[in-house]
């Protein structure tokens, strides 16, 4: 098990609400850079394989969204050439890469997300602002194995009696198809009443229901929280305060190198490598101790 | 006082004339452990379900229910929600969350307690069921057996006083049904919970039993001990062949003195009769009939870098044979019957139909003319909304004619049931609707996959006599099971599957007659004196020989 | 009465609040942040849907029915992976919206949305995503007290509608607010590379929903009439 997804899911879910909320916020150079580079390392540190796998996917997207934005701005003014009468200018060449980073750097957030916040976390946390949606959408996630299984299941015997949904006409397997989702859906409502009962014979809906969870909110989770508030605050300030703006057009701003704008980027830098920080210095426990063992 | 008092209670179903409950008067004293026989339809679940004030049916009540002296629909709720818990028939349709731990504080979030308390007792009971290992599962990962235990634990955890119990293993296998039935009498005999369990399998339940109800349309016939069955019922009462194989055998030679109920039971009396030694000839066996399908070194898995489920496996069927492939659970034995349909290609190895390799067969051909397979749920058979339209659209699927169609329905006795919706019949008509369903394009072959499943005695016999008759007929039956006993009884051949291939295979007789763990309560309770008697008919008929 | 109040509510969420919001946010901020502002706009708007369910108390089978549409369209997607963007996620929650009314509709759309992503990946577009679903289902359940929703036509041009109006939030909405480009150029382009996704979903939803919507209602009728659940 990973250190970071060890924490309580208030402090996981604060970090990439304050990660994600943020890197769609600012454009500035540094920051892209600083939130693009956070996001590969702990990608690396928690998804090794599957973040090589994911190249793939990335590289072309980024370039796809890169090309996009000087075919539809034309703003800027140095321009490099003018293709039917529209300019083409390095503003919107790098407004396009800036655009591209973010959103690949959001999506780099997200697969550590997923991997990080498991559905029972987010049930949890969920269950906190709505109940019963939060106990709907455990439900449903139980639901979707049993009825894929159920699916093979039907599948199967269909397949048996000539309705076989992956060979014929097109017509044929659309009539298979729905035949086959019909059958499904019989049988899970059908079913449902028996677990509507069963919620209702252990007492559902008697009285106001508690929220039971494994999860112990320690001491090591509030200092971490608080961290990541303080951080996720002062980086506020600096949007308020304009250290985190850049503009693109009419041409480039400048990027500012005096001390207070490298303290609010090393905050934003801190923020962000928390996750990482964190398994670090869990690698670095379990060597000591293996070492001492 | 007693813990339940059922005071003349009727009941009637909406949009029906006649009750399904008649002025039943009942009982309960506290820790008793009963179970609640009948045959299907009898109302035996209305019954249980009336126990239950959340789960009373709609419909029009008379009579009165008492909890501990308590009108019933006076109690407070958290007290009805807590102190009677229900277990349902089918283990994954009570499971509510996603994840076992959640589970199992489902009930004790919905009475509002608070953390603390809700972690200790569902600790408490994680000990007691052995579920520790699992704690931190997902719901969908257990097997059967893990989940209908988790059920019975997420209610345990409400501290229950009156557990009811609606047959909670007809959907497990074997071993699992037995651990479970093991789990009820350790909750009855070390906490005291009084249990009221409706069971069909009376070989391992009944000896536990302090007491036995048995209903019959609407009321109760017998209410009393296990061993005083015999001398209430009347003698050929459909439930008789429900009970016990040492009750069976002891009731069909007229014993007298006291009622064997368990195998060892049955055993010590049957040495006290005069039997002499004998044996049954063999079951008639196919060997001058041609091979209907045979299997050759078939080796299977479902992913490349899997393990085999199927290996080494081979397998050969002779037209007009009853095979019956038994095997534990989750060994692959439904892969076998999916292989031999077609559905799955093994990737080494040959399979033949009359002769002919499987994969020259198209789809068309094979599922049209050759072979159907009887799937372990009928219900992914089931589209129409009444069981004449489910007919009707196979025979128009497959162009078969009104007149087959109308011989279908007379052989399966479904008229009967023609405008009811499928999913309103019961366990063993559904079986025969999905059966019959299949059967309207006659194929050779047919193979079912645990077709006796959650199904009562009555039921299973009625299958039975569909197969025979179309064995006699000439079909080639193939079946795959748990139930070692309806094996011996109608099948022409067995065969044990372990371990991915046939370990081996004989006709009934000699099969189980050689197996000394994997055999039927009449063989055990025999062994000593006949040497391959393995059903309660065999014995009966070789001790009536020597009673003469 | 007080079900009306609630509808009246979530309408003036949606058409009021939601476009009002939207304006205030792009004003404040006039740093091409409309990606960002959409997500937490659309997050609101599901917002009254959540409580007012939450408020209601739900009965375990009307919770039940809506956990089960919104499963089913999740899991029949593995009959489709060959074809991207043929879905029949749209159709059942229309459908159970046109039964069961514009709460149930949406709620099924939302959590539709919120499922399949769980298993297959949550992103920025999850937000967009269970608002769009949610949204047709609150519509069809609006449209489904005119009692013409069983009819061919109603279906065809809802199927029609249903996938337009998603392509227009996820793809259109999508990248121009990304880009936070509003000019004729951007809107042809980001038209034109939807158009292709556009006829799939429309397509898609005309079969779907001409095929499946008398099955799904009669099996929802049935559990209404035979377990008395639902109003």
């Amino acid at each position: 098990m990973k250190a970071f997804e060890t924490f309580h899911p208030i402090v996981l879910f604060a970090f990439f609400v304050a990660a994600v909320g943020l890197s769609m916020f600012f454009m500035h150079p540094v920051y892209l850079a600083i939130t693009i580079f956070s996001a590969i390392s702990l990608n690396i540190a928690l998804r090794r394989q599957l973040f090589f796998k994911d190249w793939k996917l990335y590289v072309p997207l980024f370039f796809l969204m890169a090309i996009i934005n000087p075919l539809i701005s034309h703003n800027g003014q140095l321009v490099l050439l003018y293709i039917n009468g529209n300019a083409l200018t390095v503003e919107a060449i790098m407004y396009g890469l800036a655009i591209a980073t973010m959103i690949v750097a959001v999506m780099l957030w997200f697969s550590c997300y997923n991997v990080v916040m498991t559905s029972d976390k987010f049930i949890y946390l969920f269950g906190k602002v709505s109940p019963a949606l939060s106990l709907t959408l455990s439900i449903s996630l139980r639901l979707v194995p049993r009825f894929r299984h159920q699916l093979t299941q039907i599948i199967q015997a269909q397949k048996v009696i000539g309705m076989d949904y992956t060979a014929g006409s097109l017509w044929h397997r659309i009539k298979c198809i729905v035949r086959i989702l019909s059958i499904l859906i019989t049988w899970a409502l059908e079913n449902a009443i028996d677990t509507a009962d069963s919620m209702k014979a252990r007492g559902y809906g008697v009285k106001k229901r508690t929220a039971f969870s494994l999860f112990i909110f320690e001491r090591r989770d509030g200092i971490a929280l608080t961290i990541i508030m303080l951080l996720f605050v002062t980086n506020l300030a600096a949007s308020f305060l304009g250290t985190t703006t850049f503009y693109f057009y009419p041409t480039f701003g400048t990027i500012k190198w005096d001390i207070g704008s490298l303290l609010f980027y090393s905050s934003y830098f801190l923020l962000l490598s928390i996750p990482l920080a964190i398994e670090i210095r869990e690698a670095f426990k379990w060597r000591s101790l293996k070492s001492t063992m | 006082m007693a813990l339940v008092k059922i005071d003349n209670v009727s009941f009637t179903y909406p949009n029906e004339t006649s009750p399904v409950l008649k002025n039943i008067h009942v009982t309960i004293q506290q820790g008793e452990f009963i179970v609640l026989i009948g045959q299907s339809g009898c109302g035996k679940s209305t019954l249980l379900r009336h126990f239950k004030r959340e789960l009373q049916p709609h419909g029009e009540m008379a009579g009165q229910i008492f909890y501990k002296g308590c009108d019933l629909q006076q109690l407070n709720a958290e007290v009805a929600a807590a102190d009677i818990g229900y277990v349902f028939q089918n283990p994954d349709n009570q499971i509510v969350t996603d994840k076992v731990w959640h589970e199992l504080a489902f009930g004790l979030e919905s009475l509002g307690l608070d953390s603390v308390t809700i972690r200790r007792r569902v600790a408490e009971m994680a000990n007691f069921f052995g579920i520790q290992k699992w704690f931190h599962q997902k719901t969908t990962a257990l097997s059967g057996g893990q989940k209908q235990l988790l059920n019975l634990a997420s209610i345990m955890v409400m501290q229950p006083k009156l557990l009811l119990l609606d047959e909670p293993t007809s959907q497990l296998d074997p071993i699992a049904a037995l651990e479970f039935i093991q789990t009820l009498h350790r909750l009855n005999k070390e906490l005291g919970i009084t249990i009221i369990l409706i069971e069909h399998r009376l070989e391992e339940v009944l000896p536990l039993a302090d007491r036995v109800l048995i209903m019959d349309s609407g009321e109760i016939l017998f209410d009393g001990l296990p061993r005083d069955i015999l001398m209430t019922l009347p003698k050929e009462h459909a439930m008789i062949t429900a009970l016990p194989a040492a009750t069976k055998i002891f009731h069909r030679l007229n014993g007298v003195g006291s009622i064997p109920l368990t195998i060892r039971e049955g055993q010590r009396w049957l040495h006290n009769q005069q039997v002499t030694p004998a044996d049954m000839s063999p079951t008639i066996s196919y060997n001058d009939t041609a091979i209907a399908v045979e299997a050759k070194d078939v080796a299977f898995r479902y992913e490349k870098n899997g393990q085999d489920i199927v290996y080494h496996f081979n397998l050969q069927v002779k037209e007009q044979e009853f095979l019956t492939i038994i095997g534990g659970n989750g060994t692959g034995k439904s892969t076998v019957l999916a292989i031999l349909a077609g559905l799955q290609k093994p990737y080494r190895g040959k399979v033949t139909l009359f002769n002919k390799a499987l994969k020259s067969y198209s789809n068309k051909q094979l599922y049209q003319q050759f072979l159907t397979l009887l799937p372990q749920d009928p219900k992914t058979l089931f589209v129409q909304k009444t069981v004449r339209q489910e007919l009707e659209d196979m025979a128009r699927l497959h162009k078969v004619t009104e007149a087959n169609m109308q011989k279908t329905i007379q052989l399966f006795h479904l008229t009967h049931l023609l405008n009811r919706h499928p999913y309103d019949l019961s366990g063993g008509e559904q079986q025969k609707l999905a059966l019959a369903k299949l059967l309207l394009i006659e194929p050779k072959i047919l193979l079912l996959d645990e077709p006796t499943k959650g199904l009562d005695a009555h039921a299973k016999e009625e299958l039975a006599e569909i197969l025979k008759d179309l064995q006699a007929k000439g079909m080639t039956i193939i079946m795959v099971t748990h139930d070692i006993e309806f094996s011996a009884q109608y099948s022409s051949r067995c065969a044990l599957f372990f371990d991915g291939s046939i370990v081996s295979e004989d006709e009934p007789r000699a099969f189980y007659s050689g197996n000394n763990f994997y055999t039927t309560a009449a063989h055990r309770i025999s062994r000593e004196l006949l040497s391959n008697a393995i059903t309660c008919e065999d014995v009966v008929t070789l001790c009536q020989k020597t009673f003469v | 009465m007080s079900k009306n109040i609630r509808l009246m509510i979530s309408i003036i969420v949606i058409v009021v609040l939601m476009p009002l919001t939207l304006y205030a946010g792009i004003t404040l901020f006039a740093d091409r942040k409309y990606y960002f502002i959409s997500i937490v706009i659309i997050i609101l708007a599901c917002v009254p849907f959540f409580l007012s369910f939450e408020r209601r108390k739900p009965q375990p089978r009307e919770i039940l029915v809506i956990a089960v549409m919104a499963a089913i369209s999740v899991a029949g997607r593995a009959l489709f992976v060959i074809t991207p963007g043929f879905k029949p996620v749209a159709a059942i929650t229309a459908i159970t919206g046109f039964s069961l009314g514009a709460e149930a509709g949406f709620l099924t759309g939302a959590l539709s949305a919120l499922v399949s992503n769980m298993f297959f990946g949550q992103g920025p577009w999850t937000p967009f995503q269970m608002f769009m679903w949610g949204m047709i289902g609150f519509i069809a359940g609006l449209l489904g007290k005119t009692g013409l929703m069983h009819k061919k036509i109603p279906l065809i041009l809802f199927g029609i509608f249903a996938g337009v109006f998603f392509s227009f939030g996820m793809d259109i909405w999508g990248t121009i607010s990304m880009y936070g480009v509003f000019s004729w150029q951007a809107y042809t382009l980001a038209l034109t590379s939807a158009v292709p996704f556009m006829m799939v979903y429309a397509v898609s939803n005309v079969i779907f929903l001409l095929l499946l919507e008398k099955p799904i209602r009669e099996k929802l009728e049935r559990i209404k009439n035979k377990y008395g659940i639902l109003q």
